[in-house]
């Protein structure tokens, strides 16, 4: 997990290059243009139109696709963003590999991360999966700057298929690279790794604990 | 003078509208001792960039997470009170009036659990549930709204004749499940005893503890304390991508019970939504937070 001193600028939609390029734990800023949505139904949609070989009411091919809701409002002709905020990513882990691999996005992301299934396609299709700060609206909003268009407008506003222009948008963690490595994985694996270690010290603190409450008890 | 549904309403629509906007005090401060202690160069960055969302949200006005999940309130009702109307129907008609005037707009959330249908309101919305509090001339209602964020990790074991080793490693089996998922840094709330619905009210009641108070009881609180070092041992970190600060309280309570011992762990995520207001005997409405 290198940590460098600058923080790379990319527009989306990535080429595979830049998208093989970026490393773990790398953060970046992101411009250009990213499809977006919160909802369930609509992966399912999207599935389904692929599996049917019907169309997607956006072009979502070798694009950029976040898992994130969204609102906005109309000013002047243009639909300007209220807010934007990543989703819980691991929702979507039944549907984003065949998404990933048919659509042969470049770029994904959201919160939390992606199952196994997710990294193999990301590596296969080369894709990366940017980690967005949750919760943290009011700054990671000022760069998604307004909707360019949305799809299935039959689902709620957060659900609908919503392409959206970045300007300066982040910063995002690359926390799934395109060649296999999963920062989720390697933490979870370490905390694994230290689980009786730290139950062990759970138990140690436990008796200091008892030794010093029986102490006290006898005055 | 009695408390009346107008007041209460408009309490109601108030502390939603407040939880969504601003991080508590005990919170930031939490956060900026985290940041002080982080040593990985990403989180030091997350924890700043959190850091400035929750100032910005609360300068501007603006939705620090934009999912605003759906109301929960704690209402603490003094027995010198008397009131004056529906207190129940103030509460859903002070979230409906939230929904209709806040800026910007809240999304669909109410979501029905057998459809799966959305909406802005919805059988027993919002969740409300009522204690008393012996002598007291004020209404206390605190406010929490949930989502799926941190929402989806909570959980519940019931044991029998449990060992704290038994407890504690439950606690971790629970913290290894939510694993970057649950917007870390996260506030765990640990509720233990008395039965199945008291652990889960006793645990979400733990989350809205002030972070840096102690528990009572000496035993608790060294728990409290060990499962908190515990929990930044696993080094999920802020937002879950690696760092020294998983938690930033761990708050345990319990209730005696009989030989089964439901333990439930809940979790709030690092904004931490939680308000409370008092209504006083005589009409006044105090914003405690």
């Amino acid at each position: 997990m290198s940590e460098p001193h600058t923080i790379r600028r990319l527009t989306l939609p990535l080429s595979r290059d830049e998208a093989r390029s970026l490393t773990l734990g790398e953060t970046v800023m992101l411009d250009g243009e990213v499809t977006m949505t919160a909802g369930f139904p609509t992966h399912q949609r999207i599935a389904k139109a692929l599996d049917e070989g019907g169309e997607l009411p956006l072009p979502m091919a070798n694009g950029a696709f976040f898992h994130m809701g969204s609102s906005c409002r109309q000013e002047g002709g243009r639909w300007v963003t209220n807010y934007v905020n990543p989703t819980t990513s691991t929702r979507f882990d039944d549907y984003m590999p065949g998404i990933v691999r048919r659509l042969g996005l470049t770029a994904t992301g959201g919160k939390g991360g992606m199952g196994r299934a997710c990294v193999e396609a990301l590596r296969d299709v080369g894709c990366v999966y940017f980690s967005m700060p949750g919760g943290a609206s009011p700054l990671l909003s000022i760069g998604a700057v307004e909707r360019l268009q949305t799809g299935w407008d039959d689902l709620i506003e957060q659900f609908r298929l919503s392409r959206f222009r970045l300007d300066g948008f982040g910063p995002v963690t690359v926390a799934i690279d395109a060649h296999g490595n999963s920062m989720y994985e390697v933490l979870q694996d370490g905390a694994a790794a230290r689980m009786p270690q730290i139950l062990e010290e759970l138990e140690q603190a436990r008796r200091e604990s008892a030794a010093r409450l029986a102490a006290a008890k006898r005055g | 003078m009695a408390i009346t549904y107008d007041v209460v309403r408009q309490v109601a629509r108030d502390l939603y509208g407040w939880s969504l906007k601003k991080v508590p005090d005990d919170t930031l401060a939490a956060l900026a001792d985290a940041r002080a202690r982080e040593t990985n160069p990403t989180s030091q960055r997350t924890l700043d960039f959190m850091q400035a969302a929750a100032r910005a949200a609360e300068r501007e006005d603006r939705h620090a997470c934009s999912d605003a999940g759906f109301p929960t309130y704690f209402v603490k009702m003094g027995t010198r009170l008397t009131l004056d109307g529906d207190i129940r129907r103030a509460f859903v008609d002070g979230f409906a009036d939230l929904v209709a005037t806040i800026q910007p707009p809240i999304l669909k959330f109410i979501t029905h659990p057998l459809t799966l249908e959305r909406s802005y309101e919805g059988k027993d919305m919002p969740i409300v549930s009522f204690d008393v509090a012996d002598g007291a001339d004020y209404m206390e209602i605190t406010c929490s709204p949930k989502a799926l964020g941190s929402g989806r990790w909570a959980d519940l074991k019931v044991f029998s004749y449990p060992t704290l080793a038994d407890i504690e490693a439950y606690v971790m089996e629970c913290v290894m499940e939510a694993g970057s998922q649950h917007c870390p840094p996260v506030v765990i709330g640990i509720g233990i005893g008395g039965s199945f619905d008291n652990a889960a009210k006793l645990a979400k009641m733990s989350t809205l503890r002030r972070i840096g108070t102690k528990h009572a009881d000496p035993m608790v609180s060294d728990m409290e304390d060990r499962l908190l070092a515990a929990v930044n041992k696993t080094g999920f970190g802020p937002m879950g991508t690696g760092g020294d600060t998983t938690a930033l309280a761990v708050h345990v309570d319990y209730s005696h019970g009989h030989g089964f011992v439901p333990v439930a762990v809940c979790f709030n995520c690092w904004i931490n939504r939680r308000t409370t207001a008092r209504i006083h005997g005589n009409g006044r409405v105090e914003r405690v937070e």
